[in-house]
């Protein structure tokens, strides 16, 4: 465990998006459109999905698109199951992206196309970071902080930082292990399956993990009190 | 006049104006429309222009001057882009950019940006000194007349970017184009919060009984609003729930289609005593924000829309919106979430009876729709996204900003 322990600076994305001019009408242009648009465009349709804040039936707006303009179900149901977090890239990711919809076409060649002005709008965007003037310097500044932030800092720590780390961490647990060698509550905020929850969710999963590390804290030092 | 926004708009939004105001201080940032007051772009600077100022960036609006025949011929063109079929000749053309020439000698056009409103002032790129310069298109340009389009675009292409509010309304330019949504100012009159006594002052005035549930769309009266799907929808509603249904709109004597379906509307709710038809002078921001906030289920019934602002406008008042699923109020609407959304008038009566049956449900879902007003359509956020914008152009290339 390092002696001096970096602060933890609180950071925030937005993105602005951009029109790439292409749109498909049809299943057949989805995937064919799937295949062309730029890594951009597919990382803005799968993982900026969980910006919204609100996961429901669908986890990506292809699958969105999927269930609610085309009416297609059980496409949606399957689009909705790829977890952009299983994939190591967005190649792979858009490979699994076409392979789905292709083994649904070849299973259902006729899907109907998309009712006028209904159609799938391909969106890239800008991202744009910037420090929300929070610092936590430990645990419990760090607890207060989580509490108090807007979600959007939650997308960009917990969400964003598995792409931009690009591995299987977030920023949060990287902090708490490298700065205070917590271990136990590391793996704790790394098991929170950012798939399965909204950013409210992952806050109120944050906030619960952290609140039970520092309540110990303080309760070892209630112990040694009690032992003198 | 930011501090007027603390509490209110999401501190990470005023955290980024703050860092834009410190990067971007007196740096110069032009505006210019073709009208002062009326209208959502005239409505939306007010507003605006004393934020950006607030920040230190030095924000002027100017307002092109026109005569009778030029807002003749831009109102011509306003409809061809939005699919009307009207002729454009070649003397309209040069009149448009005649009219921009004489503008362009009077306003000063220097500045290190500059945000160009809309198709009447478009020609003035012709003229630019410096900066970066914006075209931003608050209209639906996706199904316009080709030719119209064609003679438009010769000059919105040379613009720098440009900006549409929604992502089906822009056409690819082979410039940047961004998709920045509208919003609303929560503190001016028709948003601001109201006392008990004024909401009760001005349903008094208008003859509104507060005694029973009041459903309510405010709107034109335009056949693409459906009033008449509305009270479709309030007639079913009223066999199972005693209510009143307010209709509250702008009398439109400058359009006969719209005096017609007036005349259709109030025909068809002849004879029902619980059906108000409200004819508001322009400008009844503070009846409008009564209205709302008096109102127990607000519908948005639309069967074609652009934005539909008025839907973020209720839902700020956290109150959930019964929308038709068109256009720009699929944005605002999560179904189920924060309101719901209709394809049928008997989906917007089925809808209207769960929520007057349910009111914890309604409330949860009022306050789900007020956050999410609150985090996505409040006018802080649409300076941000201008700035940004700004700044992304400032930085052309790059995916990733830091600030």
């Amino acid at each position: 465990m390092p002696e001096i322990i970096e602060p933890f600076e609180f950071k925030q994305c937005i993105n602005i998006s951009k029109s790439t001019g292409e749109k498909a009408k049809s299943l057949p242009e989805l995937k064919n459109l799937i295949s062309a648009v730029s890594d951009e465009s597919i990382f803005h349709h799968t993982y900026q999905y969980f910006l919204k804040g609100h996961i429901l039936e669908y986890t990506n707006d292809f699958a969105h698109w999927a269930g609610e303009s085309l009416e297609e179900r059980a496409l949606a149901e399957r689009l909705s199951n790829i977890d952009p977090y299983d994939f190591k890239n967005i190649t792979d990711l858009r490979k699994e992206l076409i392979r789905v919809i292709r083994v649904y076409l070849e299973n259902f060649p006729e899907p109907r196309e998309a009712l006028p002005g209904d159609a799938f709008y391909f969106i890239e965007t800008v991202t744009i970071i910037f420090p929300v003037g929070i610092r936590a310097k430990n645990l419990a500044e760090f607890l207060t902080a989580v509490k108090y932030i807007d979600i959007g800092s939650i997308y960009y720590h917990f969400f964003e930082a598995r792409t931009r780390l690009g591995g299987e961490t977030d920023d949060f647990s990287k902090w708490i292990l490298e700065g205070f060698g917590k271990k136990g509550l590391a793996e704790k905020i790394r098991a929170i399956d950012p798939f399965m929850h909204d950013l409210v969710g992952i806050k109120a999963h944050l906030v619960e993990a952290i609140e039970e590390e520092v309540k110990k804290d303080m309760e070892v030092i209630d112990i040694c009190s009690t032992g003198i | 006049m930011l501090d007027r926004y603390l509490g209110i708009s999401p501190k990470s939004d005023l955290t980024m104006l703050q860092m834009f105001g410190a990067k971007m201080n007196k740096m110069s940032f032009l505006h210019i429309n073709s009208t002062r007051a009326g209208g959502g772009v005239a409505e939306i600077l007010q507003s605006m222009i004393p934020i950006f100022e607030d920040l230190g960036i030095q924000a002027r609006w100017e307002v092109m001057e026109g005569d009778e025949k030029f807002f003749g011929i831009t109102k011509k063109i306003h409809n061809a882009i939005q699919g009307r079929n009207e002729e454009i000749t070649e003397e309209m053309w040069q009149h448009h950019h005649e009219i921009n020439r004489r503008n362009a000698e009077k306003i000063n056009l220097e500045a290190d940006a500059v945000l160009i409103h809309d198709p009447q002032p478009s020609p003035l790129i012709e003229f630019r000194k410096t900066g970066r310069w914006i075209w931003r298109c608050h209209i639906d340009v996706s199904n316009p007349r080709e030719d119209v389009w064609e003679h438009l675009a010769g000059y919105c292409k040379k613009y720098d970017g440009a900006i549409f509010s929604v992502a089906k309304f822009a056409r690819p330019m082979g410039i940047d184009e961004f998709i920045i949504p509208p919003s609303i100012d929560p503190l001016c009159e028709k948003n601001r919060e109201l006392s008990g006594e004024e909401i009760k002052d001005v349903l008094e005035k208008l003859r509104i009984p507060s005694d029973r549930p009041i459903i309510l769309q405010v709107s034109r009266f335009d056949v693409f609003k459906d009033p008449i799907g509305v009270i479709e929808a309030f007639k079913i509603v009223k066999r199972y729930n005693d209510c009143i249904l307010v209709l509250a709109g702008s009398p439109a004597t400058d359009d006969p289609e719209g005096v017609m379906v007036l005349n259709e509307v109030t025909e068809y709710a002849a004879g029902d005593p619980d059906i108000h038809i409200l004819l508001l002078p322009p400008f009844s921001d503070r009846e409008i924000n009564a209205l709302q906030r008096s109102a127990s289920v607000i519908l948005q019934k639309s069967l074609k829309e652009g934005f539909g602002l008025t839907v973020s406008e209720s839902m700020w008042k956290g109150k959930p919106v019964i929308g038709g699923a068109v256009g720009g109020i699929s944005l605002q609407i999560i179904h189920g979430v924060n309101g719901f959304l209709v394809h049928s008038v008997e989906g917007a009566a089925f809808r209207t009876r769960q929520l007057l049956n349910n009111p914890e449900m309604a409330k949860a879902m009022g306050e789900r729709a007020k956050e999410h007003a609150r985090t996505n359509f409040l006018i802080t956020r649409q300076v941000r996204d201008y700035l940004s914008v700004w700044h992304s152009l400032e930085n052309r290339g790059k995916k990733v900003l830091k600030l």
